[in-house]
């Protein structure tokens, strides 16, 4: 297997990378679903555009974001009909139309609009916590190919810390998907 | 990817399985039910109209919905639907159909319309029974108030003092009714209502045919001007819809109770019948991907689109339900109120409004919610909650049609027998249920039930959520 490689040096105590760059997206899948196979974790695709099909080969299992967003509504359930208890019928009750103070069918529009609320507070923060986000910085853009992930290339990165990582076997594995080139972009001080 | 379809070898033709022979089994259960209805008719032909009222809305909302759907899918060009939408034109395409079964209702407007035969339209208000008319105060429709003796409807509402005499509570109410009745006579007048309905079935039938037409047609020319001119209707054709479909529900189910307001009347009909079809497509293209009928065309993607739209659209039906029942909760004003009181007092109705909140809302909310339930176990929550959907629906028509029948008879709210199931229900629930299902099934034994030569087909077999 010769694949032109080449090293990209990162300053000391960063993360290191392997990264593989492809022509096709059928052929990123492929190294996705080999590093699957081999059992890593820690590796990412960077694409164009969505694939489908990708969360499969890398073996990705579905979405905790479901249940952050679950409790986060019924969280805001609970505080609307909690509001509208004490503020309606406790703290300063006043009949309005001649209905009771606490009545049922004038809770339903705020126990509504604060379970959509923190629901989606939940989702746009749960995502960016499980995404790790912001995140000012990452290794990848130490690469100058990389820039072309933007545009017509599809790369796979391997991170150094995943529990499979092998500095001889990992690129090998790589080079056997038939990727165009190999960075190693990797702290060469230590 | 491509070798998929080739290894799909079946050609989606319903010949020499169950389906083929559905409508023949629709039609006998079709005509059986008809009969009961015509006996029925015979008996009782006010319980007639009502019950035969509440049986063509059930299956006349699933008709339109598939109908919304079509267009729906035409408009935003979708990919994702083409394989599921066929089974929508089954059901869209015996919309026509509903021309025919609207006769028996036209033959019996005076039995279910209060404002039928009203002299003036202004002097009776007789739906008003369901207002004040409870066990102990029932008001029937031919109320005691001789039409000479209270105002005319111009004088109504204003001074409490007419002819020099003090007028007592139901006679301000009355007149306040009548003044109601007298500003909507233009709209229900018998001819112009009559000129309505005949355009909403023509508008209707060539819509569905139309539609119907373009698609199939396209199984056997793969002509791609099809699609386009499909597309091109599209817009106009869902204003069409959406406009006919207010007035109709208008003109059928709210005049029951010709002095009430709803402006939202006409979306929340709309919303119901969204969620009817969605359970429809959910349910037929189960019971289809199991008999092997539609091969690998509906998968697992499907399914979950379906199920999205379904969770949807409920929420949305839930949302428009609550609207008008909040607006009017909050209001309290009678001509409003008349509505909620027939089915909110506390009386059997109010048990069946209960039942519709949790087993039309809450219950299939928590059942659809979860992505898992809409993708694996073989979508079998999924199809039970189409099917819970799909009874409530039925549940729904009973609960807009009905209690005005026991208003109309001066049963007030809080008795009993407000709440009287029939066997007429059943008959013409069957009746209709079974000629509409017989020409359903009737087209999808002669097509095959996806739209093989939609130029998207291939893609939509294909097709993933992301």
């Amino acid at each position: 297997m010769s694949v032109e490689t080449t090293t990209v040096s990162v300053p000391e105590g960063r993360p290191a990378l392997l990264l593989a760059e492809y022509e096709t997206p059928g052929a990123c899948m492929k190294a996705a679903e080999k590093l699957r196979d081999a059992g890593f974790t820690k590796f990412d695709t960077h694409t164009p555009f969505p694939i489908h099909g990708m969360d499969a080969a890398m073996g990705m299992g579905d979405s905790k974001l479901g249940w952050i967003v679950l409790v986060m509504g019924i969280t805001g359930l609970m505080t609307g009909i909690a509001l509208i208890t004490y503020a309606n019928g406790i703290d300063y009750p006043i009949i309005v139309g001649g209905k009771p103070a606490i009545s049922i069918p004038a809770y339903v529009p705020v126990c509504f609009e604060l379970t959509i609320l923190l629901s989606a507070f939940g989702a746009v923060f749960g995502m960016f916590g499980l995404n790790q986000l912001p995140r000012h910085h990452h290794p990848v853009f130490e690469s100058d190919r990389f820039k072309a992930a933007t545009d017509d290339k599809f790369f796979v990165s391997v991170e150094y810390a995943d529990p499979k990582f092998d500095a001889d076997r990992t690129p090998e594995l790589i080079a056997s998907t038939h990727p165009n080139h190999i960075e190693i972009i990797e702290d060469t001080e230590s | 990817m491509s070798a998929a379809s080739t290894t799909d070898k079946t050609d989606y033709r319903t010949t020499g399985t169950g389906w083929a022979n559905a409508w023949k089994i629709a039609a006998g259960v079709g005509a059986l039910g008809l009969a009961g209805a015509g006996a029925g008719f015979a008996a009782d032909a006010q319980r007639f109209s009502f019950s035969y009222l509440f049986a063509f809305f059930v299956f006349l909302t699933i008709s339109i919905g598939a109908t919304f759907f079509v267009l729906l899918q035409h408009l935003t060009n979708a990919g994702w639907s083409v394989t599921v939408r066929r089974t929508a034109e089954f059901f869209m395409s015996a919309l026509p159909i509903f021309a025919l079964l609207f006769l028996p209702i036209a033959a019996n407007l005076d039995h279910l319309l209060p404002w039928w035969n009203a002299d003036h339209g202004a002097h009776h208000a007789p739906a008003a029974a369901g207002e004040h008319g409870d066990a102990h105060a029932p008001v029937v429709p031919e109320t005691p108030h001789g039409d000479t003796a209270h105002p005319a409807p111009e004088h109504g509402g204003h001074g409490q003092h007419v002819a020099g005499h003090r007028m007592s509570d139901d006679q301000i109410e009355h007149s306040l009714h009548a003044e109601v009745m007298a500003s909507k006579a233009w709209y229900l007048s018998k001819g112009f209502f009559a000129v309505r309905a005949v355009i909403y079935f023509l508008f209707w039938t060539f819509l569905a045919l139309k539609l119907f037409r373009n698609s199939t047609l396209q199984d056997s020319t793969r002509d791609l001007k099809l699609t386009a001119s499909s597309q091109a209707m599209a817009p106009a054709a869902t204003f069409g819809l959406a406009l006919t479909t207010t007035f109709a529900v208008f003109d059928w189910m709210m005049s029951l109770l010709p002095n009430w307001y709803s402006t939202i009347f006409g979306v929340q009909l709309f919303s119901t019948t969204m969620v009817a079809i969605l359970s429809v497509l959910v349910l037929v293209s189960y019971a289809m991907r199991a008999s092997g009928v539609s091969g690998s065309a509906i998968t697992t993607e499907h399914f979950h689109d379906l199920g999205k739209l379904l969770f949807g659209f409920n929420v949305f039906w839930a949302y428009i339900s609550f609207s008008q029942f909040f607006l009017i909760w909050y209001a309290s004003i009678p001509e409003e109120t008349v509505f909620f009181h027939l089915r909110w007092s506390n009386g059997p109705w109010k048990t069946i409004s209960l039942a519709i909140l949790f087993l039309h809302f809450v219950v299939p909310f928590a059942l659809l919610l979860s992505r898992n339930t809409k993708r694996y176990a073989g979508q079998k929550v999924l199809a039970f909650a189409a099917g819970l959907l799909l009874t409530m629906h039925v549940v729904e028509m009973y609960w807009e049609v009905l209690p005005n029948y026991a208003a109309q008879r001066g049963i007030g709210p809080h008795t009993a027998e407000s709440l009287a199931p029939h066997w007429m229900d059943l008959a013409c629930l069957l009746g209709v249920g079974g000629v509409y299902l017989a020409a359903v099934f009737y087209r999808m034994s002669q097509h095959p039930v996806v739209p093989v030569g939609d130029p998207r087909f291939a893609r939509s077999k294909r097709f993933q959520n992301a």
